[in-house]
């Protein structure tokens, strides 16, 4: 065993033959022991940059994180402490005015880090007080790096390993043609539109950063992580997916622990000269390090892997989180003609170039209403996701669908028979803000609370008859971010079209009735003929939530 | 006694090393050796003198063929078989296998040649966005539930060239490192995410080059595996790691010969291979019909009129004789929308036809509508138009055109059944919220 002690607290982990090392070790152990000049400043200026971007910058965060609800947890709880962006923020996050395509705050940080590291280097040579090495410091900043990293991508890989980010279509965007949809849109469902090959992706992602927690498999999932990553960031740039700076963040930690093997690699397979890698590794001599470091690495893999994996899971059986959780009414659901349209009493007959007239409708197997009419709407062109606890808020089914898909959600007084349904847009780019609960403590959805004491137009005995809707869901789904999530996002929140419709089902379901006030509060008389649509494209054995 | 056994345990490993050796290069070499008809067949009916980049990319996707009816697992099985009984016997002839170090190089070289050819002639393809052409009038008039899974997988990529080309520039480049022995382990480790995830990709979305793509990852594995145990020693186990010591002895004209062969080599698969490509994609797309459509038409119509046998049909979702809308193509397509039947055909593996009436694009795994080539005859007064796709190729239709005004085309004359057809067709303004929101960004919102 040739163990050769560099400082107090670390060693260099030889080989434990002797065969192969020659005189290549003490060369390797030279290398660690004294850093060149420029490999100090640079480490450094590295050792600033990366601890500003791994850890989080926002007070909020850490409030969130110690404040959760742990017997009550909601995937988005611990897939927040997973997702933040890094970096300063103090100074703003823009350029010379510029955010630089959302990278604004890297620079920032760089040029931050650059000049203490600078000022660190200047101060350590003028007193004379200069390291000769930063094996300890390199070390904990990888593992630093590491677990961020590894977190960070777990978090979005168990997305994608229970699919629920990139959703299967609805049948109101199955109705609609690929020319009406944004490159983010077309992009986001043809992942969708194969589970599995969206589970495939996200055991990469989630393999990708669990080989990031250990020492042995580093290489293997940064290079992963690298490769995966980089496609991830040039699909955001291609298909103006919005999602590049974070991707980008990915690429940049993977790439900086990456650094390290590279010399290696070019020395064994391009060189082809034998090739002893310089490594260093502390030493834990005392129980409590030992102690102390299973404890942090065992309950970062319990939360993250095992916990994680169990909402995650919840939430794909019974809340995916980018459609609404509730089931519709089930006799409703399907395809349907709009054989009779009558707008305050006057009959319109069907014409793809009429403003007013219903073409075509669908009731989902969620609690919404889709119908197209061929008159412009001011489109919502967001991506669709965020954690809106409210199904009224999961608007993935209509952001970046155009073809004049009009989407309703409803709430069904059985009794009854009556529909009272709200537009799900509000009007395009207002519809993208502020609709979200964004956590436990911070944020609030924007409330008017004036408007909300008079607005009750659903009536008492219909509000009992449809119910709260936070019990809806499968027990075991619910949580404490739902409960405060729906009380705070039922708080007012902007006007939307409204709309009350009696039905009435004919014919065992072949035939729908539809009559009310529309949302223009002219009265409408619809009839609906059901039609069995076969698709194409093919419906997956893995469906998210259950209706 | 113990120092015996392990030398005996040694000689046991070694032997059944010799063996897996033997068996790994047979299969390896027959999956690589042109020893069916098909390949023959290609080479002798191509004109070498002038190739297109379609006969060199139909060379590079060659794999053996014994089973017929698509390339298929059993072929694999077959060449293990034959692998097999050939490694029995090649073990009783040659027990010690002395040059077994230069017989796994020259094998490796074969494969890195082999299997850079095959991603770099897709890897083209792409990088000169030709593989998933942009969709065309039609496609984009089509409902995203009248696709198939292959077939939106091919749009999705179809919709952004610069995507595109830059997988086609890391499959290029992964191909590219392995023409070169010390950074073929590299190209490796580009080559198998990006082919693995090819593979995996036709799985999912029920393409139809599962075979091919596994082909080429069983193939990149394989060479992998020559450096595999060395980097898992340097980079996981972090320990003092040999490099490869093997290098081929050439003599004299053998060297020359090398370069020779090494410089063809190039110049064919990646050069002209490249700039055929090239200039294919300056000329277009060669997935949709190379000639032109009668002009001054493109665009989507609505169909304001329409009658049959002289009655007329009011606007109708559910009549499977009414025409709801029209495309024409900037090529010689017309496509009608209507709930008449499609019989749908379906195309998951690439193929480059060099007859527009083979190219199947843009009907393939795609309902909704009908898809006709038309021919101009007379003054352009009378469209005849077949039924592009084969499962509908006797419907023919024979329509006068007089265009009144610009923006209206009315048809007239015979339809499929030979009842008298008269149609009215308005042309639309359609805006495209996928070109749309590409001027003006997604944050503004629009409406549309």
């Amino acid at each position: 065993m040739s163990t050769i002690n560099i400082d107090q607290a670390g060693s260099y982990l030889g080989p434990n033959e002797s065969s192969v090392n020659g005189a290549a070790q003490p060369v390797a152990q030279r290398d660690l022991a004294i850093w060149k000049p420029y490999q100090k400043v640079l480490f450094r200026i590295a050792f600033v940059f990366f601890l500003l971007m791994s850890l989080p910058s926002n007070w909020a965060w850490y409030r969130d994180a110690l404040t959760l609800d742990w017997l009550h947890l909601h995937y988005r709880d611990l897939y927040d402490i997973a997702r933040f962006g890094s970096g300063l923020s103090a100074f703003g996050n823009q350029i010379f005015g510029s955010p630089l395509n959302g990278y604004a705050i890297w620079v920032i940080t760089l040029i931050f880090s650059t000049g203490v590291g600078l000022l660190w280097s200047a101060i350590g040579f003028l007193t004379k007080t200069e390291a000769k090495a930063y094996n300890l410091l390199y070390y904990w900043l990888k593992v630093v790096v590491r677990y961020r990293a590894g977190i960070g991508i777990i978090g979005f890989g168990f997305t994608k390993l229970m699919p629920t980010q990139l959703p299967y279509p609805s049948l109101g965007v199955l109705n609609t043609n690929f020319g009406d949809l944004t490159l983010q849109k077309v992009y986001w469902l043809s992942i969708g539109i194969s589970p599995w090959y969206e589970v495939f992706t996200g055991i990469v992602e989630v393999a990708a950063g669990a080989l990031l927690f250990f020492r042995v498999t580093t290489f293997w999932g940064a290079m992963l992580l690298f490769g995966a990553l980089a496609d991830i960031v040039y699909v955001n740039l291609a298909y103006d997916g919005g999602v590049h700076v974070y991707s980008s963040y990915f690429v940049l930690l993977s790439g900086f622990l990456l650094i390290d093997y590279i010399p290696r690699i070019y020395k064994l397979l391009i060189k082809e000269e034998l090739t002893v890698p310089a490594v260093y590794y502390p030493t834990f001599p005392k129980a409590w390090q030992r102690y102390t470091r299973w404890t942090l690495k065992g309950a970062t893999l319990t939360i993250f892997l095992g916990v994680l994996f169990y909402l995650q899971l919840v939430n794909f059986l019974y809340d995916p989180y980018k459609q609404p959780a509730i089931k519709g009414l089930s006799e409703l659901r399907g395809n349907y003609e709009v054989s009779e349209f009558k707008l305050n009493n006057q009959s319109i007959a069907y014409s793809p170039l009429d403003t007013v007239r219903w073409q075509q409708a669908t009731f989902e197997k969620w609690t919404t209403l889709t119908f197209k009419v061929n008159k412009p709407v001011n489109l919502d062109l967001s991506n669709g996701g965020g954690a809106p606890m409210r199904d009224i808020n999961r608007t993935f089914e209509l952001t970046g669908v155009a073809g004049g898909q009009r989407v309703f959600y409803y709430e069904a007084d059985t009794v009854n028979k009556v529909l009272y349904l709200q537009d799900k847009n509000r009007g395009g780019a207002r519809n993208q803000r502020n609709r979200e609960y964004r956590g436990n403590t911070e944020g609030r959805v924007r409330s008017d609370k004036a408007k909300q004491a008079k607005d009750q137009w659903i009536p008492k005995e219909a509000l009992a008859a449809i119910g709260p809707e936070d019990p809806k869901i499968n027990p075991i789904a619910r949580s404490t971010r739902r409960t405060k999530g729906i009380e705070e996002e039922s708080k007012g929140g902007g006007k939307r079209n409204r709309m009350i419709l009696n039905y009435q089902i004919q014919d065992g379901g072949k035939r729908v009735i539809l009559s009310g006030i529309n949302e223009r509060k002219d009265s409408i008389y619809v009839v609906l003929n059901r039609y069995d649509k076969k698709y194409l494209l093919p419906e997956s054995t893995l469906k998210a939530g259950s209706y | 006694m113990p120092a015996q056994k392990t030398l005996l345990n040694q000689s046991k490993i070694k032997n059944a090393e010799l063996y897996l050796f033997r068996f790994f290069f047979l299969y390896f070499l027959l999956q690589l050796l042109p020893i069916d008809g098909q390949f023959w067949q290609h080479i002798f009916s191509t004109n070498w003198f002038k190739p297109e980049y379609r006969d060199i990319f139909y060379l590079t996707r060659y794999q053996p063929q014994f089973v017929p009816g698509g390339p298929s697992f059993l072929n694999w099985g077959i060449i293990a078989v034959l692998a097999a009984v050939g490694t029995v016997i090649w073990a009783q002839r040659d027990g010690e296998l002395q040059n077994r170090d230069s017989l796994y190089y020259w094998l490796r070289v074969a494969l890195r040649y082999r299997l850079a050819i095959g991603v770099i002639a897709y890897g083209f393809l792409k990088f000169f966005p030709l593989q998933a052409p942009p969709p065309s009038l039609s496609n984009l008039n089509t409902a995203y539930g009248d696709f198939s899974d292959w077939k939106i997988f091919s749009l999705s990529l179809g919709v952004v060239a610069g995507y595109q080309s830059f997988l086609g520039l890391v499959e290029i480049v992964g191909g590219a490192l392995l023409l070169y022995r010390k950074t073929a382990t590299i190209g490796t480790l580009i080559i198998l995410p990006f082919t693995g995830n090819v593979f995996f990709s036709n799985l999912a979305y029920n393409g139809g080059e599962y075979v091919y793509s596994a082909y080429l990852i069983a193939i990149a594995l394989y060479l992998f595996a020559f450096d595999g145990i060395r980097l898992f020693t340097l980079l996981s186990l972090e320990r003092p790691t040999a490099p490869n010591v093997f290098q081929p002895v050439l003599l004299g004209w053998q060297k020359n010969g090398r370069l020779v062969l090494k410089t063809a080599f190039i110049l064919f698969f990646v050069v002209l291979y490249g700039l055929q490509t090239r200039a294919g994609y300056a000329e277009g797309q060669y997935h949709f019909p190379r000639t032109a459509g009668l002009k001054g038409t493109e665009g989507i119509y609505n169909v304001a009129e329409f009658k049959l046998n002289g009655r007329a049909i009011p606007y109708s979702k559910t009549n499977p004789q009414r025409w709801q809308d029209v495309v024409f193509e900037k090529w010689n397509t017309v496509s009608i929308k209507s709930s008449r039947n499609v019989k749908v055909v379906s195309a998951p593996t690439e193929e480059i036809y060099p007859l527009d009436a083979e190219r199947n694009y843009e009907y393939a795994g795609a309902l909704g509508r009908h898809y006709y080539s038309y021919e101009v005859q007379g003054k352009q007064e009378k469209l005849i138009l077949n039924n592009r796709n084969p499962n509908h190729a006797a419907e023919k239709l024979e329509l006068n055109i007089s265009r009144p005004n610009s923006s209206t085309i009315v048809l007239e004359g015979l339809n499929e059944n030979r009842d008298s057809v008269y149609a009215v067709l308005h042309k639309l303004d359609k805006r495209y919220l996928i070109f749309e929101a590409q001027k003006t960004g997604r944050r503004q919102g629009l409406t549309l």
